[in-house]
């Protein structure tokens, strides 16, 4: 559903990402970890073309979006951040629909929509419409962020560390509810995080990345089972090295 | 936004009465009375709406504003009319100097001198009476002993004047201490107070009577005659030929004691213009109708009763300062509130820009205010350019910074769901910088506010004016009764727009 082909991104002399190439299979939900600065979140942000590539292509359905116009891409797309990004002066009915009702779609199909979506993420419409981002837990916001990505029905959704900002608990709590969604939905989800017990709990397949470049790809059974080499193992200890 | 409408209207609809004449006078009671006069006596004798644009300024801005057409009429005096304009310095007897500049001002500006009100209103030196050094002191020669010693007061074109105070030392032969600029309404209390030692009074001046003063004699006539009359422009008296015989029936009624008591009246005692005018006019028979005549010997009026007497004249002008304000604010939003956008998105031209309206706020206002006259006049046009100008910075610069303000976050996730520019524009940037653009806009409604009094220095009218005619005629009452309006009129205009924010917020 999409492939990265040979993507390679310079910010001035720097090489933030380099010959990247991954395909993503219709319903699989792909993790990037790596350490910070390793090029996952510019790889991501060049799905929705906040970042353009200095070289490459990337295909959604067999085209490339460079030839699509940058709008029109972002809408089909879900896209969900670490900051969570609610507008704070916007109610979370306001916040949740704002994408539809730009669109100027049918109050009523909105509505039934974010109803619907408020739902899915466990938050009541009646009690939760009028309140405002601050009147919500961290939790609560993200869960709030990721019905707002949802909102166009995207087939793709991108998520930026998602939920790093969030107390270990309600994390935990969050990668279940995760789990459980992605299966309801089937959606094709990719997901940047920096942790690799987040990226085994809720991805299909897992893309190491370091200095712009993939080291491995693979399942949790490949990852910890056949490590490609010592930087994988280490960063698997330094991860998951407490349990 | 429709009352706004409505006043732009009011004021747009004032500029363009057809058959109307714009009475001016200089920044000094006797001369406000004296326009006052000739406006009531027009508007009984003729069909003619008359515009009061009274405490203009000095000589040379008075004399500007008649040429530029945007004053028909004011009372001129012959001596100033043949010193500071024509340049002249062969002093001539009253009536010949009468017929030079009736002469000269024809041939060389267009404008008319109709017959002279009789008194002549020349240049005295007021001392202390109780000041023990002018014992026995009648003239100003005799002073010449001690005159380096002593400050002389005068009002600042005083100083510029050939027939001022450097002719005036050569004259005498003598030198003062210092000179020391005032304005024409604060001279009696600075020589009363001990802050300068001599001034030059105007001798028809009710307050030489009141602050104990005692006049000098100019003993080696070095002033000229100043008989005050009616100059029109001569495409005014061409257009309304009858406006002559009008303001001619004034010729000679009066004296020089009278012209005092008028001023008196006004300056002492908070007497309005407009009672001391329709005094005058109806005791002489020129006006119908009946004034008790000890009107002008009326005590001077506690504030509030004061107040209390003038709220129909207060309550136009607070309109009138509403409206400049308004207006100035409606067009300052128009430029200001895209500017500040503009420079969001572009960076390069916030600093030029910022410089440029950083430079227009610290133009001191009076000096503004002046600079605009040569390229718009006076009145109202040039007091709302100046207030737009000093509106601008708090709008631009609140504008930039509250959308800098906006979290980079909001704006990426903005982006990353697909809005474009215009809607992260229009449901995220502009709703977040609100409360801070609304301050600019509050910061600039308050300054404005404060500066539309001065604009009634340039004849824009407002709440400035009684400010002026105040501080010119010692009269706090006068004074009180356009600042407290003013203060009350910015602190309701914040709280006010407090309310819109609050509203604009909610919905």
């Amino acid at each position: 559903m999409i492939e990265f082909q040979h993507i390679s991104k310079l910010f001035g002399s720097t090489r933030a990402v380099y010959d990247f190439n991954l395909k993503i299979n219709e319903g699989e939900v792909v993790a990037l970890i790596g350490p910070s600065g390793c090029g996952k979140s510019t790889t991501l942000k060049m799905v929705n073309r906040l970042i353009d590539p200095t070289d490459g292509r990337i295909l959604i359905h067999g085209e490339n979006i460079r030839k699509q116009n940058k709008i029109d891409l972002r809408r089909s797309l879900g896209y969900v951040v670490q900051s969570i990004g609610l507008m704070p002066h916007m109610t979370l009915y306001e916040n949740v629909s704002l994408i539809a009702r730009v669109q100027k779609k049918p109050k009523h199909v909105v509505r039934r929509r974010v109803e619907e979506l408020l739902d899915l993420v466990q938050l009541p419409f009646q009690k939760y419409k009028n309140s405002y981002p601050k009147q919500l837990s961290g939790g609560q916001q993200q869960r709030v962020g990721i019905a707002r990505a949802l909102m166009n029905d995207p087939d793709l959704l991108l998520m930026d560390e998602p939920f790093g900002a969030l107390d270990p608990i309600t994390k935990s709590q969050l990668h279940a509810e995760m789990k459980t969604l992605t299966q309801k939905l089937k959606k094709t989800i990719l997901i940047v995080t920096h942790d690799m017990d987040e990226a085994f709990q809720l991805a299909d397949r897992i893309v190491l990345m370091n200095q712009g470049q993939i080291v491995q790809v693979g399942t949790q059974r490949e990852f910890v089972e056949e490590p490609r080499n010592e930087f994988v193992k280490e960063f698997l200890q330094s991860q998951l090295g407490g349990k | 936004m429709k009352s706004l409408m409505g006043l732009i209207l009011i004021l747009f609809s004032s500029f363009a009465q057809a058959d109307t004449i714009t009475i001016g006078s200089k920044n000094f009671t006797e001369q406000a009375i004296l326009g006052e006069i000739m406006a009531q006596l027009i508007e009984e004798k003729t069909d003619l709406k008359v515009e009061r644009k009274f405490f203009l300024g000095g000589t040379q801005f008075t004399f500007n504003a008649i040429q530029k057409g945007d004053i028909d009429i004011y009372p001129s005096y012959t001596g100033t009319a043949y010193i500071a304009i024509l340049k002249q310095s062969q002093i001539l007897p009253a009536h010949q100097t009468f017929l030079y500049v009736q002469k000269e001002y024809l041939k060389q500006f267009n404008l008319v001198w109709l017959k002279p009100f009789g008194f002549n209103n020349t240049y005295g030196f007021g001392v202390l009476k109780s000041n023990p050094r002018f014992q026995n002191i009648q003239t100003l020669s005799q002073i010449r002993s001690f005159a380096n010693e002593l400050k002389f007061g005068g009002p600042h074109e005083f100083l510029e004047r050939p027939d001022g105070f450097s002719g005036l030392q050569k004259a005498y032969q003598l030198k003062f201490l210092e000179f020391v600029g005032l304005d024409p309404g604060l001279m009696y209390q600075a020589v009363v107070d001990g802050q300068v030692d001599v001034i030059s009074a105007f001798t028809t001046d009710g307050r030489i009577q009141k602050f104990g003063i005692q006049l000098l004699e100019d003993d080696l006539n070095f002033f000229p005659p100043y008989f005050a009359a009616p100059l029109i422009r001569k495409s005014t008296l061409e257009k309304h030929p009858k406006l002559k015989g009008v303001l001619n029936l004034l010729a000679g009624r009066i004296n020089d004691d009278l012209m005092m008591k008028m001023n008196h009246a006004v300056d002492l005692k908070s007497q309005p213009l407009e009672d001391v005018a329709q005094w005058f006019l109806v005791s002489e028979g020129l006006v119908a109708g009946s004034l008790p005549a000890s009107k002008l010997n009326q005590r001077a009026k506690d504030f509030w009763n004061y107040a209390l007497s003038q709220k129909d004249y207060v309550f136009s002008l607070t309109l009138e300062h509403l409206a400049l304000v308004a207006i100035a604010l409606f067009f300052a939003m128009l430029v200001g509130l895209p500017t500040g956008i503009l420079l969001t998105r572009v960076d390069f031209l916030s600093g030029p820009i910022f410089a440029l309206v950083n430079i227009l706020q610290t133009i001191p206002s009076l000096a503004l205010l002046g600079f605009l006259i040569p390229f718009l006049g006076i009145g109202k046009t040039p007091a709302i350019v100046a207030l737009f100008l000093y509106a601008l910075l708090p709008l631009v610069r609140n504008t930039y910074t509250g959308i800098k303000d906006v979290s980079p976050q909001l704006i990426e996730v903005s982006k990353g769901m697909g809005l474009t520019g215009f809607q992260t524009l229009r449901h995220v940037e502009l709703p977040l910088a609100l409360p801070t653009i609304m301050a600019g806009i509050r910061i600039s409604t308050v300054i404005m506010v404060g500066t539309a009094t001065l604009a009634a220095l340039i004849g824009a009218g407002g709440l400035g004016d009684p400010i002026f005619r105040g501080i010119s005629s010692v009269n706090h009452n006068l004074i009180l009764l356009g600042a407290i309006p003013s203060a009350l009129l910015a602190i309701v205009l914040d709280r006010f727009l407090l309310l819109v924010q609050k509203l604009v917020q909610k919905g």
